[in-house]
């Protein structure tokens, strides 16, 4: 009897959430830490150049008042470069229902923080890159299809795991024979 | 598991690349290629002497030229075509390889070993921090002690209404040599004059009479129109897109930093800036 391709939906939608979703976080992150300022040497215009952008997307997060002074400096100087380190974990697949459980919770942060910023007609920046970008009904579009995109994915990959790989099941049925 | 991180590094590298394409972000520039372009940058009818032995004029003489512009909106492009028609403003020098400089708008030693370029909009939220934070402690210690000489240029963006007009107040004030409390009140008072748009207003609040009268005659003159497009040409040069922007020429490189700086960070790079060899 032909064995079914290991490719179904759920690996499909898996796949489809690891490219996309890891590589947004990590230009994210990219951009947020080393944009607009990019001169990288000696090693104190670079360390310039980071302080500089860190606190560019700091008073972007500082404008969508939610958070007290110490907190808007832990989230500038955390999340460019965790989402970096989380993009590339998901990318990777190694440990994927971990680090796409964590994805997911923060996508999840930031459509929600944009939805607020949207519904109270917030005059400010995303700060989700490093180009200036309003909030608008775009905005909150596409950051619902990711966020919805990081469930599938995760709720997917936890779904897989359970499953018996189907070529592991063709030889444990073929060694049972 | 590295077939893995190869897929990974690669789309990593793409993503990278594409960006560093694409990019429309802020380059350092070594100076002789800022030079050349700023030299391109200079249409021959506002072309304006650019070496300090050239023949300067005195703001006297600003005042006396013909004013045959028009009276000039806030946008940009409009005062791009009007300009041909502008009489010649004010010689600008020349200091460490930077051009155009207005005199008028510059602080400090000629011969320090940092220039500094500052491009900000007077109805930026950030060049008010910028300048009520930043800017008193810079001069003190920096542009004072002849380590830093300051240019502060004129960058105002199209998204605000008024910017372009408190620039050319401020113009009009530095021309007269009253530019340090006019652009006190103009960042102090921002938020007011931003919803009103009454800078002439503002600007009165600390000028007598008889200089307000010189400043408003400035502006309506329109020559110092050029000065402010001039400036914001040479923002383009370096790619600004946000204020403030600082751009440092420092032993023969350039960097340009967009962004607001607090003095700490700032006076920790400009130390290392002066120590370097």
């Amino acid at each position: 009897m032909m064995q079914s391709s290991p490719l179904n939906f759920r690996l499909v939608v898996i796949w489809i959430g690891r490219l996309i979703l890891g590589g947004i976080f990590i230009y994210a992150g990219y951009s947020k830490a080393f944009l607009p300022n990019r001169n990288f040497w000696p090693f104190f215009i670079l360390k310039f150049s980071l302080t500089m952008n860190i606190s560019n997307f700091a008073a972007q997060v500082e404008g969508f008042k939610l958070l007290p002074a110490w907190g808007v400096q832990f989230v500038a100087h955390t999340l460019p470069f965790t989402e970096i380190i989380l993009g590339l974990l998901v990318l990777i697949g190694w440990r994927l229902r971990i680090w796409a459980t964590l994805l997911t919770l923060i996508m999840l942060g930031f459509f929600s923080v944009v939805l607020r910023a949207y519904l109270l007609h917030m005059d400010i920046n995303c700060g989700c890159f490093a180009t200036p970008e309003p909030i608008n009904l775009q905005k909150v579009l596409e950051d619902a299809a990711l966020a919805a995109l990081a469930v599938a994915m995760t709720i997917f990959a936890f779904i897989e795991a359970r499953r018996p790989h189907p070529w592991a099941a063709r030889e444990t049925s073929q060694a049972q024979v | 598991m590295s077939r893995r991180v190869f897929l990974a590094v690669a789309v990593v590298f793409a993503l990278v690349g594409a960006r560093l394409v694409v990019s429309r972000g802020i380059h350092p520039v070594s100076a002789e290629r800022y030079n050349a372009m700023a030299r391109a940058a200079a249409t021959p009818a506002t072309r304006i002497a650019t070496t300090a032995s050239e023949p300067s004029a005195t703001p006297a003489a600003v005042k006396e030229t013909p004013r045959s512009e028009p009276v000039l909106t806030a946008a940009t492009e409009s005062a791009r075509e009007s300009r041909s028609a502008a009489p010649r403003p004010a010689a600008t020098e020349t200091v460490d390889g930077v051009t155009d400089i207005d005199p008028h708008k510059a602080f400090g030693s000629k011969n320090a070993p940092i220039v500094m370029e500052v491009f900000s909009d007077y109805q930026c939220p950030s060049c008010r921090a910028f300048y009520l934070n930043t800017n008193r402690q810079l001069m003190d210690n920096y542009v004072s002690t002849g380590k830093v000489f300051l240019i502060h240029r004129d960058f105002p963006l199209p998204m605000h209404a008024y910017s372009r007009v408190a620039a050319r107040y401020a113009r009009a004030a530095a021309e007269i040599g009253k530019i340090e409390p006019v652009e006190q009140t103009l960042y102090e008072n921002q938020e007011k004059w931003e919803q009103t748009g009454d800078v002439d207003g503002t600007v009165a609040a600390v000028l007598t009479a008889a200089e307000m009268n010189k400043v408003r005659a400035l502006v309506k003159g329109g020559t110092l129109e050029p000065l402010i497009t001039k400036d914001y040409e040479l923002g383009e040069v370096y790619r600004v897109n946000s204020t403030p922007t600082s751009v440092f020429h420092a032993k023969g490189q350039t960097y340009p930093y967009a962004g607001m700086m607090n003095y700490e960070i700032l006076s920790q790079f400009l130390n290392q800036l002066l120590s370097q060899k």
